[in-house]
């Protein structure tokens, strides 16, 4: 019988809600917007805060040398929970409320959904870790990413099983896009090179047993087993596979290239008979010493998976927006190319700043590699195999990008 | 925060699930029948739409079909596929009342989804099939922003004109006598399994074309977007809004997706406070439904004409 108070907390709560909205919106001039545009939370929440803090250490050392000619970059973050519809809309405020010449670091599926918008409101899109094969055909034009396409992981995913020598190969492979695209790929590499292929099982993921999947695999006995699976299906199988008397090797995929597997599965079952595959920067490179060491000092710690190539995607928009003098993502897709290819090397923000002041052509070597986008706006992977010894991973072999030329 | 902006994805996205809310407002508050289900409805749509537009499968494609028909067909067809999907679940679901029903139609729902992820043959599987077509707007000389404004609204008024006929019809009363007392129904002579299965049917109809629209805006579908969320969302949009008025429901569906916005649109510039702000949404969600459960704003606002 009160309606008067009960109105006047719904109106204070509005007004609050409207003030905080104003004061965020307090934006300096002078400056360049750029999205973030990744998941926070959701399954891919812990990627999508290693890219994150990439770019904004890429961000803040950009703006330490002085920022851009248009001026210093500003971020601005928003999380899509991995869902393409959130992210669509994100997106879209991004770019018409926020200006953004950018939106970086969308998962896969929140990427492919992203094409049309960024194709049509002419604003780049990139991401680091968005392998999906949709992207091979769509990509290319304001459309980017500084990882390789999925297909490169069954390359060398492909070689090494090859190379390793086997007779017999089973697949045991997640009902994912991202596995699935990978494993046909490797599986091609054997068919090729006359590898009996035992069995293509998809599974999926999330029952409690995979006995029935195991059951034809177990029964042909093949030398090793292709396993492209979660972390959770993984280790079930694993277990399940060893206790059905597998005595072969095991190759997986990068989702189980983390130290928890060991844990998780049991080391004995792993030690001396598991690999696993995944795209890897090339740690030698001084390029990738110079931001391990700027990561352990500005963020504290080891750079995660994707984090070097994060870093470059910031990199390569702030140094594109230099060399073409325009500040929007046409400007950036106009020039984009060329600043990753031909011309002096440069290896920072700075020294490229300084030699396009020159007047002179760069070529960004990235903290992940050399940045050459192919026509569908990828780059050329380079990948690590690493080995199961003493309860943890290490590395067996490098294949560069050059070994699948 | 650009208003015009908010403006226009609240309008857009708020009469795209508004239509939803709608037709489960007939269903559910006015039929009696929970659906648990709609995700399904939607999503037939909207796969009906991107299979019949799509160009033929080409390259690593896993699809069969691609009809590459102009999107009106593509429209229609969604309608009509949300229709069947509703034929074939509803005559043998319907004898089933109450939160057998909801069981079942969420078990259909899930069975649809499964199928849209391992079947690859009909939707890429878990790929979906992206770069969906979309209508040239510019014959009419409107931006697509507003045109797809204007094609949500225009099918919200067109569902709610539609819900509003049957209801204030003695076909609705009908219906209404069902819900209310189906052994009375049945002894003045009303087919019950008719009526209850006409209505189920007929509001699957408006779903499917909002499915066909959803796959415009996001020129993508794939099992991911049409999981049991979906379902939810609508749900918690019509008790918002306080069932059995097209009002309210509208009101309270329009809100949630305001309430969205609002909150995304505040934009951080750190990844940290970004990272807080991802996390206090939820917290905040659930305070304010608890809030709009307690006073029932949208309720008295829709139904304030009548009580006076």
């Amino acid at each position: 019988m009160e309606p008067k108070p009960k109105r006047s907390i719904l109106l204070k709560g509005l007004i609050a809600s409207t003030a905080l909205v104003v004061t965020s919106l307090a934006a300096a001039a002078e400056e360049v917007t750029v999205g973030v545009l990744v998941p926070l939370t959701g399954e891919l929440g812990e990627f999508g805060k290693i890219v994150a803090g990439g770019v904004e250490l890429g961000a803040n050392e950009i703006n330490a040398a002085g920022g851009t000619s248009c001026g210093n970059i500003r971020l601005v973050v928003a999380d899509t929970g991995g869902n393409p519809e959130v992210g669509i809309r994100e997106a879209s405020k991004m770019i018409e409320s926020e200006n953004a010449v950018a939106v970086l670091g969308p998962t896969s599926g929140v990427m492919v959904a992203l094409v049309d918008l960024a194709k049509r409101t002419k604003t780049v899109i990139m991401s680091p870790y968005a392998g999906t094969i949709t992207l091979n055909e769509l990509g290319g034009d304001f459309v980017y990413r500084t990882v390789s396409s999925d297909l490169g992981d069954g390359a060398a995913s492909g070689l090494w099983l090859k190379e390793r020598g086997y007779k017999s190969v089973a697949f045991l492979v997640q009902n994912e896009e991202s596995t699935i695209s990978p494993a046909q790929v490797a599986r091609t590499t054997l068919e090729d090179a006359g590898i009996e292929l035992t069995d293509f099982i998809v599974y999926n993921p999330g029952q409690p047993s995979y006995q029935a999947e195991l059951i034809s695999v177990l029964a042909n006995e093949p030398d090793a087993i292709y396993l492209a699976g979660g972390q959770e299906s993984g280790v079930t199988v694993i277990k399940e596979a060893t206790s059905g008397g597998f005595e072969g090797e095991w190759l997986f995929t990068a989702d189980l290239a983390v130290p928890e597997i060991f844990d998780a599965a049991g080391a004995d079952l792993l030690n001396g008979r598991a690999y696993v595959e995944f795209a890897d920067a090339d740690n030698s490179l001084p390029e990738y010493k110079a931001f391990e060491a700027l990561h352990q000092e500005k963020a504290g710690g080891d750079p995660g998976p994707f984090a070097a190539n994060s870093y470059d995607m910031i990199k390569l928009v702030a140094l594109s927006l230099e060399a073409s003098g325009v500040c929007s993502g046409e400007g950036i897709n106009s020039v984009i190319r060329d600043v990753s290819d031909g011309g002096e090397t440069v290896s920072s923000f700075a020294e490229g700043k300084a030699a396009l002041a020159e007047g002179k052509d760069i070529n960004y070597e990235g903290a992940s590699g050399p940045l050459v986008f192919d026509p569908s706006g990828t780059v050329a992977g380079a990948y690590t195999i690493q080995k199961a010894e003493g309860g943890e991973w290490v590395n067996e072999k490098f294949y560069p990008a050059s070994a699948f030329e | 925060m650009n208003f015009e902006q908010l403006l226009l994805t609240v309008l857009t996205y708020g009469c795209l699930y508004s239509v939803m809310t709608v037709c489960l407002n007939l269903q559910y508050a006015r039929g009696g029948m929970i659906n648990f289900g709609t995700v399904a409805y939607f999503a037939a749509g909207a796969y009906a739409y991107a299979i019949f537009t799509q160009e033929p499968p080409q390259g690593l494609d896993q699809y069969l079909f691609g009809f590459n028909a102009p999107w009106w067909i593509g429209f229609i067809a969604a309608g009509v596929a949300s229709l069947l999907f509703a034929v074939i679940t509803g005559w043998p679901t319907l004898r089933l009342r109450g939160e057998y029903l909801a069981l079942t139609t969420f078990a259909f729902a899930e069975v649809l989804h499964s199928f849209l992820l391992n079947e690859r043959r009909i939707g890429n599987g878990s790929v979906g099939l992206s770069n969906v077509d979309r209508p040239d707007f510019s014959v009419i000389g409107l931006s697509e922003n507003y045109a797809f404004v204007l094609a949500a609204v225009l099918l919200l008024i067109l569902t709610s004109l539609l819900c509003r006929r049957i209801l204030a019809s003695p076909y609705g009363r009908a219906v209404d006598a069902v819900r209310n007392d189906e052994v009375a129904a049945e002894a003045i002579g009303k087919d019950v399994h008719r009526l209850r299965f006409e209505i189920f049917v007929i509001s699957a109809i408006p779903i499917g074309f909002a499915g066909a629209l959803y796959a415009m805006i996001t020129t993508l579908v794939s099992p991911d977007l049409f999981t049991a969320e979906v379902t939810f969302f609508v749900w918690i949009a019509l008790v918002l809004g306080g069932e059995h008025t097209i009002k309210g429901v509208i009101l309270g569906t329009l809100a949630l997706v305001t309430f969205e916005e609002v909150v995304r649109s505040l934009h951080f510039e750190t990844v940290r406070a970004a990272e807080i702000a991802a996390s206090v949404e939820h917290m905040m969600t659930g305070v304010i439904f608890v809030m709009i459960l307690r006073w029932q704003p949208f309720t008295r606002f829709a139904t304030r004409g009548r009580e006076a």
